[in-house]
């Protein structure tokens, strides 16, 4: 290579090849730091949206026998509630946060397919769109966030709700797919070289289980909802029992993916408390060799849960028995890593800020929940609550304690990063207060309303069944939880505004990404580091000037090419040199001819629908067309005295292992496609 | 070490999807049994768990551990095996004297 270039001057090179062009130049971005931040802001938009449609839910329910809303509104803004929370703000911001985050505290430049990230976050912002524009039309899927069958099936809802509910989510979910995909493929071969799986910060950990948890937990659903939509287009009986279906094959189907979906969601809070409670307790984390295990126990037991939503459909014995084993086993996983949490605050020194009151907070209010959840694996007590507003109180408890309140902590402890100011904290305290209260003001009642009978999802109640006072306080609790996140709102833009910058690692933090600059640049590092120890144990503000200068790997600009490492997937020593693509609009034309597909099935123009799936088809194809070499050139240097190969001529590139996992998707795809024969066949044999 | 490792991050995950395999074809023999009324019913279920048992047993004490910072994959594998096993134990113990079908 030429002589070394001055830091400066190294930033300049690197920030041009990476940089994404102004004005509409940046629809054309893929670059991790800004798709990651896109993503996470729409979805807290989408927050917003579903804490609006919660308002409207608690207006309606304040007093009995009220007006406000009739029940066709209100079934579709309870439908909306639990779709938006769900699909369109809880895994899109998880997915926002991964995007942003894994290629800096792994060591990377960006994520393994920016392409696919930018496309994904297209899809997301598409299928979302879909569904509130129907919501505004007055159209919106109204059969429940789970939408059941027959009650979504044509006969019982005739109009497009239901299908705006199918296509609209097939279409969101396109993203947590290719989002899985890359998180996986991502964490396995793009970490900093000498980062062994062994020495990965735990946040590594729990996205590797999550991913690997959604490639095979959305597959069933994604099968349903193409079940239920052609049995709603074509009068295909899948789940209709008067023509042969059976309409417990939807909730098999559905709930195959959505016990997952609550750990799926839970465990990427759960990387983050891992990853804020040792700085805050200034010591390493507690069990990290048992929280892997506890990792891993939790992702599949997560899995066999799945019946206990169906508990009272009617069930042999044995299999409640099965369902509600594996439930309650499922919480000494989480025991064990709550203990841990508990173990490093109580022996470390731990100094309180505006991220450990949300910890706090995630403490008392999640283990509630889990407790509760506990109550419900257990047959005879779920047979009393179910369907009552107990399970409501449950999964809010749970929810919001196990995903909103984790979130919270890392806002103010990612803010910083994003921003590169440190917040005021004027606002932070009391909307940490309005919120711990408001929430439970508003969902603790809501366990006693449950056990007095009081059923969930209805629009109105009479006045003499004493859920009245109940009812008002759990009203009045939402507006005060309300409060408090517009106070978050506030307090947000106050920090953009007002807060006071820093120079690297504000809250002397030991993972790599708080050793790059903030804002972090396009590139993330302008080296990438060797790492020769535990990797949530290293001196970020020491090292963050020594890759600054270029002193690391690929600490140099090459032919104008975008450069990071790939590595062994289990010693993280280096293997390839990855080039990633640079900006392009392909990512966009491509989501918009694959809404184009959807919103003709949407609306019935079935003729459309092939049209727009060949223009996808194409559209992918043009994808890799300026990519890659025609010509082997060998190892190349990469810094550090040391060489290594390109990708293309490396044998085990992100690629292969990219369509490994993609294969492992189709492969549960195709699985769940055969229980649902052998279910029909065993079940409803006409 | 890198063969060490492979085997080791694969290990880390073996006990928990067989018992995956295992949640799932129990699944499927109680109620296939049911609905096709096979008269061993009982007895090959507790047959299958026995064996389930067995093959989860010896993954769990079979799982090798080497100490220092190599040995991070291997413990908690022994120890996610070891989950396994337990979960398996308890989560299909009903197969002994839980009523099979409706």
């Amino acid at each position: 290579m030429s002589a070394p270039l001055s830091p400066i001057a190294l930033h300049k090179q690197l920030s041009r090849i990476w940089g994404t062009p102004p004005g509409w130049g940046r629809l054309s971005s893929v670059n991790h730091t800004i798709l990651g931040k896109r993503f996470m802001l729409v979805a807290l938009l989408f927050f917003a949206i579903g804490g609006l449609l919660a308002m409207l839910i608690r207006a309606q329910l304040a007093t009995p026998h009220s007006a406000f809303i009739g029940p066709d509104i209100y079934n579709q803004l309870f439908t909306m509630h639990g779709t938006v929370m769900m699909f369109l703000f809880a895994i899109p911001m998880f997915e926002g946060l991964a995007i942003y985050l894994l290629p800096k505290i792994l060591g990377a430049r960006d994520m393994a397919f920016p392409r696919l990230t930018a496309y994904g976050f297209w899809c997301y912002v598409m299928g979302g769109s879909i569904l509130i524009v129907a919501m505004l039309a007055g159209v919106a899927p109204n059969g429940g966030w789970f939408m059941y069958t027959p009650l979504s099936s044509r006969p019982y809802t005739p109009g497009i709700n239901a299908d705006v509910w199918l296509l609209g989510i097939t279409f969101v979910e396109i993203s947590a797919v290719t989002a899985a995909i890359e998180i996986v493929v991502s964490i396995l071969k793009m970490r900093a070289p000498g980062m062994a799986l062994a020495r990965m910060p735990l946040f590594g950990w729990y996205m590797l289980i999550t991913a690997g948890m959604m490639v095979v937990g959305f597959p069933p659903l994604i099968l349903g909802s193409i079940l239920l939509e052609l049995e709603r287009a074509f009068g295909l009986p899948f789940f209709d029992p008067e023509r042969g279906g059976d309409p417990l094959l939807w909730q098999h189907l559905f709930w195959l993916f959505g016990h997952p979906e609550v750990y799926i969601i839970f465990l990427p809070a759960a990387g983050v408390l891992s990853t804020i409670i040792p700085v805050f307790a200034q010591r390493a984390i507690l069990g990290y060799r048992a929280l892997i295990a506890a990792i891993v126990a939790m992702g599949f037991l997560s899995f066999g849960l799945w019946v206990h939503h169906m508990f009272t459909v009617g069930i042999p014995h044995l299999a409640l028995a099965f369902f509600s084993a594996a439930s309650a086993l499922v919480a000494v996983p989480t025991a064990i890593q709550i203990f841990a949490w508990i173990g490093t605050l109580a022996s470390g020194r731990p100094r309180w800020d505006v991220p450990m009151l949300y910890v706090a907070g995630f403490f008392a209010v999640f283990v509630m929940g889990g407790l509760t959840g506990v109550m419900l694996a257990m047959v005879p007590f779920n047979t009393q609550a179910h369907d009552s507003y107990f399970v409501v109180a449950h999964l809010h408890y749970v929810l919001v304690g196990g995903f909103v309140f984790p979130m919270l902590a890392a806002l103010y402890y990612w803010l910083p990063h994003i921003t590169g100011r440190q917040s005021l904290y004027r606002l932070s305290v009391p909307a940490f207060w309005l919120i711990l209260i408001g929430f439970n003001a508003t969902f603790f009642f809501m366990h006693v309303t449950g056990l007095m009978g009081m059923p969930r999802r209805i629009s109105t109640y009479p006045s003499n069944w004493g859920w009245d006072w109940l009812n008002l306080l759990s009203s009045v609790g939402s507006f005060i939880l309300t409060m408090g996140f517009a106070l978050v709102l506030a307090d947000l833009v106050l920090q953009l505004r007002f807060g006071k910058p820093f120079r690297r690692d504000p809250w002397r933090a030991a993972t790599l990404e708080w050793a790059m600059p903030t804002p972090p640049p396009h590139y993330a590092f302008a080296a990438l580091p060797r790492i020769e120890r535990r990797a949530d144990q290293l001196r970020p503000a020491e090292i963050g000037p020594v890759l600054a200068r270029g002193d690391g790997y690929l600490g140099f600009a090459r032919d104008g090419q975008m450069e990071t490492l790939g590595v062994d997937m289990v010693s993280g020593e280096v293997e390839h040199v990855i080039v990633l693509p640079h900006p392009t609009f392909l990512p966009l034309w491509t989501a918009l001819a694959t809404a184009a597909f959807f919103l003709a099935l949407l609306f019935g123009q079935y003729w459309l629908a092939p049209l727009a799936a060949v223009v996808v088809v194409a559209l992918f194809l043009c994808w890799p067309s300026r990519l890659g070499r025609t010509d082997d050139l060998g190892p190349v240097d990469i810094g550090r005295g040391e060489t290594a190969p390109y990708d293309g001529e490396a044998s085990g590139n992100i690629c292969v292992l990219a369509n490994r996992t993609a294969l492992v998707t189709n492969g549960t795809l195709f699985a769940s496609l055969l229980f649902g024969g052998l279910f029909l066949a065993v079940v409803a044999p006409n | 070490m890198s063969g060490q490792s492979r085997r080791a991050l694969l290990l880390l995950f073996a006990g928990f999807s067989l018992w995956a395999l295992a949640f799932v074809v129990f699944y499927a023999l109680q109620a296939l049994g049911c609905a096709y009324g096979w008269p061993q019913h009982r007895l090959i279920l507790i047959s299958a768990y026995l064996l389930a048992i067995l093959a989860m047993a010896w993954l769990a004490w079979a799982t090798p551990h080497w100490a220092g910072d190599k040995g991070v994959l291997p413990i908690a594998a022994k120890w996610a095996n070891r989950a396994a096993l337990a979960a398996t134990i308890l989560i299909l113990l009903p197969v002994s004297f839980a009523s099979a079908c409706i």
